[in-house]
């Protein structure tokens, strides 16, 4: 056997198995009230110009890659007219990102209520949620530990969940949160 | 491959040896015979922007990114350059000082847009407050609004009770398009939101509509807008020219959502990314005008 047949051999060998282990595709769906920063939550993911973004009219997907995932990520625009569209995206959610405006301390309440809306939905039985303290920017932002408490974050038992706080402009916890991200749904896979 | 070799061998070798012969033969040079050949519109400003752009001369080079008031002097600087003679080619020199009124007049439009989209809306600006307020009076001039936060704005098609959240990253550019829009196209502004909230094929209409200011600031910043104001706007365009195209995008942009009858508003960037495609493909044609035509 010569040695280029070698050569050709190995590497198709490694093509082949790059071809048989296809990244896991991860479902992640990204909800939360109107201007609470989901989209440029989105857009940092996919390292993409956060500058001009405009507020979400139906939605936008995009897929990164992450830690061996392909995480195909469904960011659902937020206004209180298309909310009744968002259980349409909720079969086979891996994980539920719920992204709130932490220095929006008047609309904290309708925001609770919808979060716990979607924690009651049938098809989001047990699926981990992370929620994003975002805004962490902003002076007036409300620390995460004072909006779990809020939330009543503490009486959730039927999944795990986390609380992570970060601002999507600067990019600052976003990282950490979908270290998260992935770490849930290996625990939830194996 | 072979296309970008070929690409490569003209841009560095053919085309200036194609264009020593043609100066040869025809005793004018390229911007002459590009000025004199074609009709005042995108062809021709198009064609002299590769041509200056290309050009081994600084001089020439230069007077892409001229003021407006040197342009004057640039040409002078261009025809002793170029060694054209006034006399022999006497319509050069105006049809020149268009071209480039154009080409840089495009560069300074896109700069003042830019200006006013970095300006975040703000409650505290009495003259962005009263934009606001003008632009609901506009829209619904038979219902007063309850209070300066409420629901009521949803009826424009924002988001929640306060529209300054929803300007985000187009800033006041955003509000202005809206605002001339339904001061220059009320009845046309008025059908619009009417079809925006119809029951079931229905859209945000303000939302949307900053939306779309998005795609025209896009379109502006990419360079693909040229076509369009070249051939519009004989000397240089104006802010009132890019809200004028917003215009337009307002009003085919509802034509076309109603005409596609798309099953729901969550389908929008879908839909949106089709006009996308149809506005690019319009702005291939050279003779190309975005200019809004009222149909009755």
């Amino acid at each position: 056997m010569d040695v280029s047949h070698v050569f050709s051999q190995g590497l198709l060998s490694i093509l082949r198995k790059l071809k048989s282990t296809p990244d896991q595709e991860v479902r992640i769906l990204l909800l939360g009230l109107d201007n609470g920063g989901k989209t440029t939550v989105l857009k940092q993911l996919a390292s993409e110009d956060i500058s001009h973004i405009t507020p979400t009219q139906g939605f936008n997907i995009k897929s990164v890659q992450s830690q061996g995932f392909k995480l195909n990520v469904w960011d659902i625009g937020g206004q209180r007219k298309i909310r009744p569209y968002w259980r349409n995206y909720f079969e086979n959610t891996d994980v539920l990102i719920y992204v709130i405006d932490s220095a929006d301390r008047k609309r904290f309440e309708e925001t609770g209520q919808e979060l716990a809306e979607l924690l009651d939905e049938e098809k989001l039985s047990g699926v981990p949620v992370l929620i994003f303290a975002n805004k962490q920017d902003l002076l007036t932002a409300a620390p995460a530990s004072e909006i779990a408490e809020g939330l009543n974050l503490h009486t959730i038992r039927d999944r795990i969940w986390q609380i992570q706080s970060c601002s999507a402009l600067t990019g600052e916890g976003i990282q950490d949160g979908m270290n998260w991200v992935c770490k849930s749904v290996n625990s939830k896979k194996k | 491959m072979l296309a970008c070799i070929l690409q490569y061998f003209y841009t560095s070798f053919l085309r200036y040896w194609l264009k020593w012969f043609l100066r040869q033969a025809t005793g004018k040079c390229e911007l002459q015979r590009i000025c004199s050949g074609y009709k005042p519109g995108a062809t021709r400003t198009s064609k002299a922007e590769y041509s200056l752009q290309s050009s081994k001369s600084k001089v020439l080079r230069n007077a892409l990114t001229a003021t407006r008031d040197d342009l004057p002097q640039c040409v002078g600087q261009i025809m002793q350059e170029k060694n054209i003679k006034p006399q022999k080619d006497p319509l050069f020199k105006d049809s020149l000082q268009s071209c480039l009124l154009q080409i840089t007049g495009y560069n300074q439009l896109y700069v003042e847009v830019e200006e006013l989209r970095k300006q975040v809306f703000s409650s505290d600006n009495p003259d962005h407050e009263s934009k606001l307020l003008k632009l609901w009076d506009l829209l619904m001039p038979s219902v007063k609004l309850d209070s300066r936060i409420t629901k009521q704005w949803g009826d424009i098609g924002f988001q929640g009770d306060d529209p300054k959240t929803d300007f985000r990253g187009m800033g006041l550019l955003g509000l202005i398009n809206l605002v001339f829009f339904s001061e220059n196209y009320t009845e046309e502004a008025r059908q619009v939101l009417s079809h925006a909230n119809h029951p079931k094929l229905g859209y945000s209409y303000a939302i949307v509509g900053i939306n779309l200011t998005e795609m025209a600031y896009s379109l502006l910043k990419s360079g693909t807008l040229k076509p369009h104001f070249y051939n519009t706007v004989l000397g240089s365009p104006e802010l009132q020219h890019f809200h004028q195209l917003y215009c337009y995008l307002a009003y085919e942009f509802d034509k076309f959502w109603l005409s596609e009858e798309p099953e729901s508003i969550m389908l929008f960037n879908e839909y949106r990314e089709k006009f996308h495609k149809k506005v690019q493909l319009h702005l291939e044609d050279p003779d190309v005008c975005l200019t809004l035509r009222v149909q009755n």
